[in-house]
């Protein structure tokens, strides 16, 4: 399972760190041509779209490395199979959310057809695609999570590393 | 308000089971809404919580984090640390106020004070402890050093406070100016005090053609960031644009400059960057939701009418909001209290008539606190890592570092022009 992580964890690493740049070129782009007084109509509203990418498809990312902002503390000091069920439900929990997200966004395609961006002609269809997909790549992420869990390959809770990542923020 | 409360329950008893805080938020959000509105709701609760993870403003925290990283990547914190020793090595306990001149230099470039412990102390906790300083004090002041990268700006938790109470985010980076000078100095003021009482050791004497020429090697690192802040601040480049040229001149400074940045330190850089962002952005997106049916039954509204029931003093407001941020900064992490807790209690602010710049700066100090005081401290956590110290131990000394940020916190309540000074002269 690990090897799989792995793999699969190295290619969403391609897909997310090309968005990141994608994203900070656009903008840059974006400032270049405002000082130089040619300012981009689709400039904004295209770096909010690709902002979007970036959040849904790096928390398919954030779940393989399990870097999510979250509180193991109480969990950790629980006995260990108080602790594993929990971890459980907290795993099934997580996977069942994203699976509604997921099948609601398929829903809603119909009802966005024909629509586009304002500033340009990108169907809504295109841009509303993250949910599904980034919802499908978590659920993949978190159910090589719960295998570990109930087969014990793995130590519950998260690792360090994910911790430390997450709250690089502060 | 019966209402909130349950809803904070449910929420916090998922975080407590260890579900990351934004799928609680979703889970509480979407249930709620099922039961209130039926299940047609669904596509609705999809829209919004794509659109909560669009905001323009909000780019400029994938963008500073990147820079910040980038930046430390290419060799600066050495250069920093060089020139923060050749100004301040000479004081007793001379190490002790070099890691906190060089967390004052670095905050200017770096939104995050854990970036900002990581980078630095990795260095200077090792340096400290090679020269006698007892672990839990190396770690200590490391620790509270680092607070001052989320005060002085560029900062993180300032860009969410105000995208969250839609305030001018330019107007709350340069209230952080004074308070975050005013900081470093305390902190400098009781590392004095605490090395004579642990009897220290000085670094070498002074020298101006030392400061002359560490400062020129630190130069660049220092002078770009400042460049770039100043078109913000002038109004020149907004925060977000601002923050894509502190990455440009950070990929200057690393591959031009200095050449001391690697692909793969840049490749590193980048998807650190990408999954800080998206696990905060995702706590965004998902209390988009909450927030919406928060507003639907008019819950803050509540919040702030109850309160005015017992008081309409805008300082004893304060006070309260103090308590009630010290308190969340010990259980919470940073974004996760400002997105949670900000929506709630701004129309509270309002009717106190507190001016929310001033609150935001007032929330930010707070949780800056927050991440010194155990259990839950991201900053403090990382210095007493690589201390390899008991945070209780660092705790044990930390105490009088978090006494002087306190005091810095009411300072900036309670005098608000130690804050609001420059905001006034300059824009108002």
């Amino acid at each position: 399972m690990q090897r799989f992580r792995d793999a699969y964890g190295h290619l969403l690493e391609w897909l997310v760190g090309a968005l990141m740049v994608i994203l900070f070129v656009e903008v840059t782009v974006g400032v270049v041509f405002r000082m130089t007084g040619h300012s981009l109509i689709w400039y904004d509203e295209l770096a909010s779209v690709l902002l979007a990418w970036l959040t849904f498809y790096g928390s398919a990312l954030a779940s393989v490395k399990r870097a999510h902002i979250g509180c193991p503390e109480l969990v950790d000091k629980a006995p260990p199979r108080l602790r594993r069920a929990l971890n459980i439900v907290a795993q099934l929990l997580v996977i069942g959310f994203f699976a509604i997200l997921g099948v609601v966004g398929v829903q809603i395609m119909p009802v966005l057809t024909g629509d586009t961006l304002v500033s340009v002609p990108i169907p809504m269809n295109l841009v509303q695609s993250v949910i599904p997909v980034s919802a499908l790549l978590i659920i993949i992420a978190e159910i090589t999570h719960l295998v570990d869990l109930v087969t014990g390959a793995k130590p519950p809770s998260s690792t360090e590393s994910g911790i430390a990542l997450a709250d690089g923020l502060h | 308000m019966g209402i909130m409360l349950g809803l904070f329950g449910a929420v916090l008893a998922l975080i407590l089971i260890n579900v990351p805080i934004a799928v609680a938020l979703g889970i509480v959000a979407l249930t709620a809404m099922i039961v209130t509105h039926g299940w047609g709701v669904l596509p609705n609760l999809v829209i919004v919580t794509y659109n909560g993870a669009t905001s323009f403003p909000l780019l400029a925290i994938p963008l500073f984090i990147l820079a910040g990283a980038i930046m430390n990547a290419s060799g600066i914190s050495r250069r920093l640390i060089a020139f923060a020793s050749s100004l301040f090595g000479w004081i007793r306990g001379g190490l002790a106020h070099v890691s906190i001149g060089a967390s004052l230099f670095f905050a200017e470039i770096s939104g995050s004070a854990v970036a900002d412990v990581a980078a630095l102390g990795s260095i200077l906790i090792p340096g400290m402890k090679s020269k006698g300083y007892p672990a839990p004090m190396a770690a200590a002041v490391m620790s509270s050093a680092a607070t001052l990268a989320v005060i002085i700006p560029p900062s993180i938790p300032m860009i969410l406070y105000a995208v969250m109470a839609e305030t001018s985010v330019v107007q709350l980076f340069v209230a952080g100016i004074v308070p975050g000078i005013v900081g470093g100095a305390g902190l400098m003021g009781m590392a004095y005090a605490l090395a004579r009482r642990y009897n220290l050791p000085r670094e070498e004497a002074f020298s101006w053609r030392r400061v002359r020429s560490t400062g020129r090697d630190a130069l660049w690192a220092f002078l770009l960031p400042i460049i770039i802040l100043g078109g913000i601040f002038g109004g020149v480049v907004t925060a977000t644009e601002g923050a894509a040229l502190a990455v440009v001149a950070a990929l200057l400074v690393g591959l031009v400059i200095y050449r001391e940045l690697h692909l793969g330190d840049l490749r590193k850089a980048v998807l650190e960057g990408a999954i800080q962002t998206a696990v905060v952005m995702l706590l965004v997106a998902t209390s988009a939701l909450l927030g919406t049916y928060l507003t639907e039954v008019q819950a803050p509204q509540a919040l702030a009418y109850a309160v005015s029931e017992f008081t309409q003093n805008k300082w004893v407001v304060l006070a309260l909001l103090n308590c009630l941020f010290l308190l969340l900064g010990m259980f919470l992490h940073s974004a996760a209290a400002i997105i949670l807790v900000v929506p709630v209690v701004m129309p509270l602010v309002r009717a106190a008539h507190i001016d929310p710049v001033h609150f935001g700066l007032i929330v930010t100090i707070n949780l800056g606190i927050g991440q010194q005081t155990p259990p839950v401290a991201s900053v403090l956590m990382v210095a007493s890592a690589i201390a390899k110290e008991s945070i209780w131990a660092v705790t044990r000394v930390n105490i009088w570092f978090i006494a002087v940020l306190v005091a810095v916190l009411l300072l900036v309540t309670y005098v608000p022009v130690t804050g609001l000074g420059l905001v006034d002269f300059f824009y108002r």
